[in-house]
């Protein structure tokens, strides 16, 4: 997977933190604040998912984004332009039916809960073959109303290859 | 057989390293609401970590085959644990559930008789989902582990988190996503566990089957597993020493009588027993109270100090200070934008790994005031170089983010400061928009909240206190920083036109938004005593105040939702601080209103009181059933506000001026630990019986000055005339 491009400068100041962290804490703490991160990190993307289709792209999630709740408006947003709710089509999974974007209000919330599955599928024209494709998500719920999002980056392989 | 419908209220059970979370209807499934949607949190955590999802157990014999709730019969609590009577095909079933302490992890047990028929084979089949994350991290069911049997145990990793099952019984086949496995190795997706063992039940003989999930920090498996063997071999060792604990802790905390009030009597020992089921030993050397259940049982910095509190007027001095040590050793010496760290700051969450993250505007500032409120209620000692080192670090923390020419403090920008020091790091980013993280941390409460400026200027005198004189003139200069806090609270947050505080000031202008914040001004009594009552008042209106606590926003404002969480909801802690500040004006009857509410929860909700209710009906709502925030601050203000209790141990002074209702009677306190002694109240309208038992002579003044009552004799003091 293409994890994008790493600032030199923020890799120089993570080593910095990460050995503060170690000689303050000990590297017991580094390492299970990494394993926190690196749970997260591969929680919620489903590795290998992104794909072109016929009319966009498609990708999964294996995790809600964060935090759990009955969320009440979904901003998605491709390459940093904001895509139509009615472009997005979701389902908790195989076999399960797909809806709108666009539908999900608060009296028609989409739910998550822990390990919850998602499918998206985004009508579009997003770039050309495998050029990577930044991909970001927002929630928000009424019972806790600042935005939860979810960002990647990765190289879209094309419908019906092997991930 | 038909069931019985389960329990309203959830069952909590806890070691200091382990909880078991249950509904009561039969296995450990506790479906919630949680955000406004539905999520089973029964299960098992070790160690702050979640160790399974739900744990459930179906039994099998020959064609027939039942889930546990099923069959259940009966259920109680026992000591130590929890217990559910079940009957099925001939089977008399005792189900016998308790969190263990000696190694972290969920013992349950079940023990069959047949008193008829012929003997018969059986089948239990223990089932799960492993989480093997913090709970901190709610929303995230990993997806993949690495799953090793050893002898007739399973082991389950998740990076560095682990999980261990041990047995009384072989099993006889292990499924996997309810597939037949072998055993041996796996690594890879794990949505469903099961674990079957089989049982013969001669008739006329007991035969138990008993299973140990426990874990948490994968390192400290290896170590525990003889322990875990003896423990599920025979439990009633373990499940003593945990019951024993607790009511080690209880028989110690003082005893609250209120003859008038045996509702709030009752409250006093429900909020006590909660509270203590919050105490928390978690491993790595930490020592704490955990937030709350289901989904914050983590040591949270804050939320521990609104605990310690309580925890210092049930006379845990051990605990508290320990307590404090734990959040001390996390104090950032350094900047990490990483974690959201500055020189000075404390922690916002600490649990075993060590995992630990700051970003917050209020938690270093509790700590000052915990400093000196040990102090002034254990006698001793004064604070060592290591303590005062870290004192001076909080404090300068403080200064950094104060405003020299107003001496307000800032909040705000913590969460974003992490997102940017992360921002190009990561394959893949995730974050919460929070602008704010006060105790309202959901909502935007920029530049200078004022409940924040209150706390800066405590913090400020009791650093100024604990340090004494020196040569630098720090205590000086900290008082005199402290001085103008209280002006600008004073000058700048009065709001005439609804004769309340404003919530903040943001870009130089006040934020008109009336919240039960201000109320913390009037319990530090920074306003005047007519302006006092004028803002008690005003927060009685019932726009914010309600039947059943205090909003979190008025009702009144635009941005107003009663679902929202810190913009609508109500919370018991802000109906904890209208007690407080009602009690503090002079306001008895109201103020005893508010501890009401509160104390009718325990009644209602079995012992626990709930995190928050919805702003527009009495209904818990994306809710904690038990909360720190909702236990500890009940207590403090029964011993601070209506006993009018103030204690001194170093001096030794003891004052009282009860704000009881007028139509008491009478109110006692016995086992009161004061110092290296223990003293006992008893009031009457008329005078107060004080009877002291420690070292020397116990000053006491109830409003005329003190008087010395000698150890071991009762002494009467007249309350004095006005």
């Amino acid at each position: 997977m293409d994890v994008g491009s790493h600032h030199p400068g923020g890799l120089l100041s993570l080593l910095r933190q990460g050995l503060t962290i170690g000689v303050q804490f000990g590297t017991q703490s580094l390492e299970a604040l990494l394993w926190v991160a690196q749970s997260i990190e591969e929680g919620i993307y489903a590795d290998g998912s992104l794909r072109r289709t016929p009319d966009g792209i498609a990708f999964e999630l294996d995790n809600p984004i964060l935090r759990v709740g009955a969320f009440s408006d979904l901003s998605l947003r491709v390459n940093g332009t904001q895509v139509p709710g009615d472009r997005v089509r979701l389902r908790s999974g195989e076999g399960t039916e797909w809806r709108l974007g666009s539908s999900i209000r608060r009296d028609a919330p989409w739910e998550l809960r822990p390990g919850d599955r998602s499918e998206f599928e985004v009508q579009g024209s997003f770039g050309h073959d495998t050029d990577p494709i930044t991909v970001r998500i927002e929630l928000r719920t009424p019972a806790i109303p600042p935005v939860v999002w979810f960002e990647f980056t990765e190289k879209p392989v094309q419908e019906g290859a092997a991930r | 057989m038909s069931s019985p419908s389960p329990p309203k209220s959830p069952v909590l059970l806890t070691s200091l390293s382990s909880a078991a979370l249950l509904d009561g209807a039969g296995d450990l499934s506790l479906p919630r609401e949680m955000r406004g949607t539905t999520v089973d949190w029964g299960g098992v955590m070790g160690q702050c970590v979640r160790l399974t999802g739900p744990w459930r157990v179906s039994l099998r014999s020959g064609e027939r085959e039942t889930t546990l709730p099923e069959t259940l019969v009966s259920a109680e609590r026992i000591r130590g644990g929890w217990r559910s009577h079940h009957r099925w095909g001939g089977y008399d079933l005792v189900q016998t559930i308790a969190a263990v302490g000696e190694v972290p992890g969920v013992v349950r047990s079940l023990d069959f008789a047949r008193t008829e028929g012929t003997s018969a084979d059986l089948t239990v089949v223990s089932s799960f989902a492993p989480f093997l994350l913090p709970v901190l991290v709610e929303g995230l069911r990993p997806c993949s582990f690495q799953l090793q049997t050893e002898a007739d145990d399973l082991r389950i990793r998740q990076r560095g988190f682990g999980l261990a099952v041990t047995s009384n019984v072989a099993p006889s086949e292990l499924l996997l996503n309810r597939a037949s496995w072998i055993g041996g190795k796996y690594r890879g997706r794990v949505d469903e566990l099961a674990i079957e063992y089989p049982l013969d039940v001669p008739v006329a003989r007991t035969v138990a089957w008993r299973s140990l999930i426990y874990g948490g920090l994968e390192r400290d498996i290896e170590p525990a597993t003889a322990l875990a063997r003896g423990v599920v071999g025979e439990p009633s060792a373990a499940i003593g020493a945990v019951a024993g604990a607790d009511e080690h802790w209880l028989a110690a905390a003082p005893v609250l009588r209120f003859p008038d009030a045996p509702a709030l009597e009752g409250a006093y020992r429900s909020a006590c027993a909660a509270l203590r089921r919050l105490y928390s030993s978690p491993g790595d050397g930490l020592v704490g109270l955990v937030a709350g259940y289901p989904w914050y049982s983590a040591i949270w910095g804050r939320d521990l100090a609104w605990m310690l509190w309580a925890v210092l007027w049930v006379g845990d001095f051990e605990w508290a200070s320990r307590s404090i040590d734990s959040v001390l050793r996390f104090q950032s010496r350094s900047r990490v934008p990483i974690l959201g760290g500055e020189p000075g700051e404390l922690a916002m969450q600490v649990s075993p790994g060590p995992i630990f993250f700051y970003g917050t505007s209020d938690t270093t500032l509790y700590y000052p005031l915990l400093i000196d409120g040990l102090l002034r209620h254990s006698g001793g000692p004064a604070p060592g170089p290591d303590r005062l080192r870290a004192l001076r670090d909080m404090i300068a923390w403080g200064e950094g983010r104060t405003d020299p020419a107003t001496g307000l403090l800032r909040n705000g920008g913590e969460a974003e400061e992490i997102s940017t020091a992360t921002a190009s790091l990561a394959r893949v980013r995730a974050g919460i928009n929070s602008p704010d993280t006060t105790i309202w941390d959901s909502t935007d409460r920029r530049d200078h909240a004022v409940d924040i400026q209150v706390l800066w200027y405590r913090s400020l005198r009791a650093a100024a206190s604990l340090v004494g004189t020196s040569p630098d003139h720090e205590s000086d200069r900290w008082c005199a920083l402290a001085d103008r806090t209280a002006e600008a609270i004073r000058s700048r947050y009065r709001w005439d036109e609804e004769g309340y505080l404003y919530d903040s000031i943001r870009g130089g202008a006040p934020v008109g938004q009336l919240r039960p914040n201000a109320l913390r001004a009037v319990s530090a009594g920074l306003l005047d005593p007519a302006f006092t009552k004028t803002v008690v008042r005003r927060a009685a209106r019932d726009d914010l105040t309600t039947s059943w606590g205090l909003r979190t926003l008025s009702s009144s404002d635009p941005k107003y939702d009663p679902v929202a969480y810190h913009d609508g909801e109500v919370w018991t802690i802000a109906t904890a601080w209208a007690a407080d500040a009602a009690l503090v004006a002079g306001e008895a009857d109201l103020g005893w209103r508010y501890l009401s509410t509160i104390a009718d929860r325990y009644d209602r909700e079995a012992g626990w009181a709930n995190e928050c209710y919805r702003g527009d009906r009495d209904a818990p709502f994306d809710s904690c059933f038990l909360l720190g925030f909702s236990v500890a601050p009940f207590l403090t203000v029964l011993f601070e506000r209506l006993w009018g209790l103030y204690v001194d141990a170093r001096l030794p002074l003891l004052r009282v001026s009860p704000r009881f209702p007028a139509s008491w009677r009478s109110a006692s306190i016995d086992r009161l630990r004061f110092g290296h002694g223990v003293v006992a109240l008893d009031w009457t309208p008329a005078r107060l019986r004080v009877t002291w038992e420690g070292p020397g002579d116990l000053a006491v003044d109830v409003g005329a000055g003190p008087v010395a009552v000698a150890s071991g004799t009762p002494c009467d003091l007249p309350w004095p005339t006005s």
